[in-house]
């Protein structure tokens, strides 16, 4: 078989394999939403293409629009790179199932690597970049002018997104290699936002110029970025291929821990301990709960060192994002994840209900968490600590009985060592996540409307307080329906798992 | 413990999987299920153990005279009514059974306590099954994800039993174990049931080794149990190897 022939059989496989998954095959609401979705970001961001001209003249007059959006080009990055860790797969996973074919390896990864490299996703930013740079550059430049800086942009996304490939395979390795690009942007956010003067501004506004007049050297310049980038992902993933395949990998825990301070609980103790181990012993859902403290971090850090979050709706959008983000990551897929041994708990008696409790417990404790990493900002008074008071209890109290609902519906096994493709999840796991974000928000500014500041959020906390106090009914009424569609439930994750 | 099934019916699509009008399995037996594959004998299981809805009829759980005089349960349960008899069954069908990113101490501690047993009587259970375990499971600083097939086996089939069940149901028992602990957990089985009076029902694939243990054996084919097959004197063994063309 000739090498086209061979790509486009597998290529195909691939897209089988993502219409194929039991969960997108049976979900017409998540196919429907997710070409909204798509919709929704290009029409935001053509809009943004359209509209940003005219906001930078009125701004920036006498400087050239697309001089201030290239000055801006860390950020794009940023939020590029980040954005990755929810909708793009590693190939390192994809070239393992056909490891033990008559195959060549190199080609196999030479192929995935490209493909997601010259992905139609990195053409995403297009959508905005097409309309502003026909309206910025086109008639500066010229046609010459604007395709070259087109090209730029378009190079550098290429060899952004191979750094984050870099980035999340070695996180497979190791979470600890999460603290790199959290250390390496977290210092250019430093250095964008705390001098008086963006001193990244203009190297990036010259070095976009420079592709907008077509300077072929550093056209090559980011090609060679992106050639080292793809050699140190291929290094790097042809190794871990191997490595998996041999099963040359660390097998042996260096330590367990015991956490015998638990015992006193019981049976309830033990399902706390199985929570703390999922999130320990399991890559995916220990970067779910990483990447969800990085997010606090960095909107903390963001609206310590600006004013971008000082709103009225952007403050309590914040602040209810912190204490609601962990939840949101883990619990809108609970039992997600305990459906690769569901059979076995099914087979004790009452063991989903102490599941729950154990989970509600865990999680709550996390609270604990945002309110320590916020607590700058309180002592600064850039946050209010009768609204993070508010919410931490609103959360605990109104939100996770939501979120918990997702137990009864929820009926999927998501992989716990590998990477999410963006397409599980059902109806019921999008709506609440839209509702848990937006409606404490809404609570919030009618109860503040009616009460004031400080008995707004006070009357926050007493709801938040009733929901904790009467958790083990609520809890409880979720085991009940839970177990009443445990047989619809228990099919659905037989179905998911393995596929 | 006795076991009556009643109207049994499962199917998937047009596929009967399970269709038994009576059955009844007596307190204290040791059945053997054997059939071809896709003949129904997972499926059976799973009904047992309620972790499939049946389309039609019932599992009941009868406890003896003296399993009521213990107070373990007062009446015969249903399994698809009530929790009780999870309380007094024990059972491993396959991997979703396993929590596999714990180690196997983890694991059996986990089964241990949220069965009420103390620590102590956990560690003193896993000494019977030191030879069975071959010093591969027990000790060890690996996830049970990272133990081999017939390791994961064992950890499940120890896990099954560390409950002490009345009942006691193993989907394969055999699979992936070695020569050694093929004979080790026959050993065990015949001992445990013995030992208890528990009600045991082990399916297989290998006749020789069901032959060995069950002194009853119910043939299943196509969902439909074809042949109640008694062995008291090992006498199935030319059955069913006529039968299979052995």
């Amino acid at each position: 078989m000739n090498k086209y022939r061979l790509y486009r059989l597998l290529t195909e496989q691939q897209e089988l394999k993502d219409k194929r998954h039991p969960m997108f095959e049976k979900n017409r609401f998540m196919k429907i939403l997710m070409w909204f979705m798509v919709l929704y970001y290009a029409a935001i961001l053509l809009l943004m293409g359209a509209m940003l001209p005219m906001g930078f003249s009125g701004m920036y007059p006498g400087v050239a629009a697309f001089h201030v959006l290239d000055g801006a080009l860390p950020w794009l990055l940023l939020v590029d790179f980040w954005i990755r860790f929810i909708v793009q797969e590693t190939p390192a996973q994809q070239v393992r199932q056909y490891s033990l074919l008559p195959v060549r390896r190199t080609f196999l990864m030479n192929m995935y690597l490209l493909r997601t490299a010259f992905s139609t996703g990195n053409l995403f930013w297009g959508f905005m970049l097409v309309p502003f740079g026909a309206i910025c550059v086109l008639p500066l430049m010229g046609w010459g002018g604007f395709l070259s800086w087109m090209l730029g942009w378009w190079l550098l996304c290429v060899a952004n997104g191979l750094c984050y490939l870099l980035c999340r395979a070695l996180c497979m390795k190791s979470f600890l290699w999460l603290l790199l690009p959290l250390a390496v942007h977290g210092g250019i956010v430093a250095l964008m936002l705390v001098p008086d003067k963006n001193p990244l501004d203009i190297p990036c506004t010259m070095l976009m110029y420079e592709y907008a007049k077509g300077n072929l050297i550093y056209i090559i310049g980011a090609a060679a970025l992106i050639a080292l980038f793809y050699w140190a992902n291929y290094a790097l993933q042809m190794r871990m291929v191997c490595n998996e395949v041999a099963k040359k990998e660390e097998v042996e825990l260096k330590s367990t821990t015991q956490m015998n301070y638990l015992n006193r609980w019981g049976a309830l103790g033990e399902y706390l301990k199985m929570e703390v181990k999922l999130r320990m012993r399991n890559n995916q859902v220990r970067m779910q709960f990483l990447v969800g403290i990085a997010l606090i971090v960095f909107f903390s850090v963001v609206q310590y060192f600006s004013d971008v979050y000082s709103g009225a709706f952007m403050s309590s959008f914040v602040c209810m994002y912190d204490y609601i983000i962990l939840g949101m990551m883990t619990l809108i897929t609970i039992m997600c994840y305990e459906g690769n041994y569901i059979d076995g708990l099914m087979a004790r008696r009452e063991s989903i209900y102490a599941l729950l409790r154990a989970k509600y417990y865990f999680n709550t404790a996390l609270l604990i968490f945002p309110f320590l990493i916020v607590m700058p900002l309180i002592v600064t008074g850039r946050s209010s600590l009768w609204m993070n008071l508010g919410y931490m209890f609103m959360t605990a109290g109104v939100m996770y009985p939501m979120i918990f609902q997702m137990a009864v519906y929820n009926n999927n096994t998501l992989p716990l060592n590998q990477k999410l493709t963006g397409k599980q999840g059902n109806t019921m796991q999008q709506i609440v996540s839209f509702v848990a974000l937006f409606l404490p928000i809404a609570l919030e500014k009618l109860l503040v409307l009616l009460l004031g500041d400080v008995w707004g959020y006070v009357a926050l906390i007493v709801v938040g307080c009733i929901g904790i106090a009467t958790h083990r009914l609520w809890l409880r009424n979720i085991y009940e329906r839970f177990m009443a569609r445990r047989y619809a439930n228990m099919d659905g994750f037989r179905a998911s798992r393995n596929s | 413990m006795k076991i009556q099934i009643e109207n049994l019916k499962k199917s998937f699509g047009e596929k009967i999987a399970v269709d038994i009008e009576q059955y009844e399995i007596k307190d204290g037996e040791m059945l053997g299920l054997v059939g071809n594959n896709g003949a129904g004998k997972s499926t059976l299981f799973r009904l047992m153990l309620d972790l499939v809805k049946a389309d039609g009829g019932r599992v009941l759980m009868h406890p003896s005279v003296e399993e009521q005089n213990q107070g373990i349960v007062k009446g015969s349960v249903d399994v698809a009514q009530t929790e009780d008899w999870k309380d007094w069954t024990g059972a491993f069908v396959d991997e979703s059974f396993l929590i596999d990113y714990l180690t196997p101490d983890e694991y059996f501690q986990f089964i241990g306590r949220i069965s009420g047993r103390k620590q102590e009587d956990v560690d003193a259970f896993l000494q019977d099954f030191e030879q069975f375990m071959a010093g591969e499971v027990v000790g060890q600083k690996k996830l049970i994800r990272n133990l081999s097939a017939g390791n994961k086996q064992k950890v499940g089939i120890v896990a099954a039993m560390l409950l002490q069940p009345k009942v006691l149901i193993l989907d394969e028992p055999f699979n992936f174990l070695d020569p050694s602990s093929q004979s080790a957990i026959k050993r065990l089985l015949v001992d445990y049931n013995k030992k208890t009076g528990a009600t045991i029902l082990v399916s297989s694939h290998n006749l020789q080794h069901t032959v060995d243990i069950c002194p009853r054996i119910a043939l299943l084919e196509h969902g439909v149990i074809i042949r109640d097959i008694d062995n008291t004197d090992r006498q199935a063994a030319t059955e069913l190897e006529n039968y299979f063309e052995v």
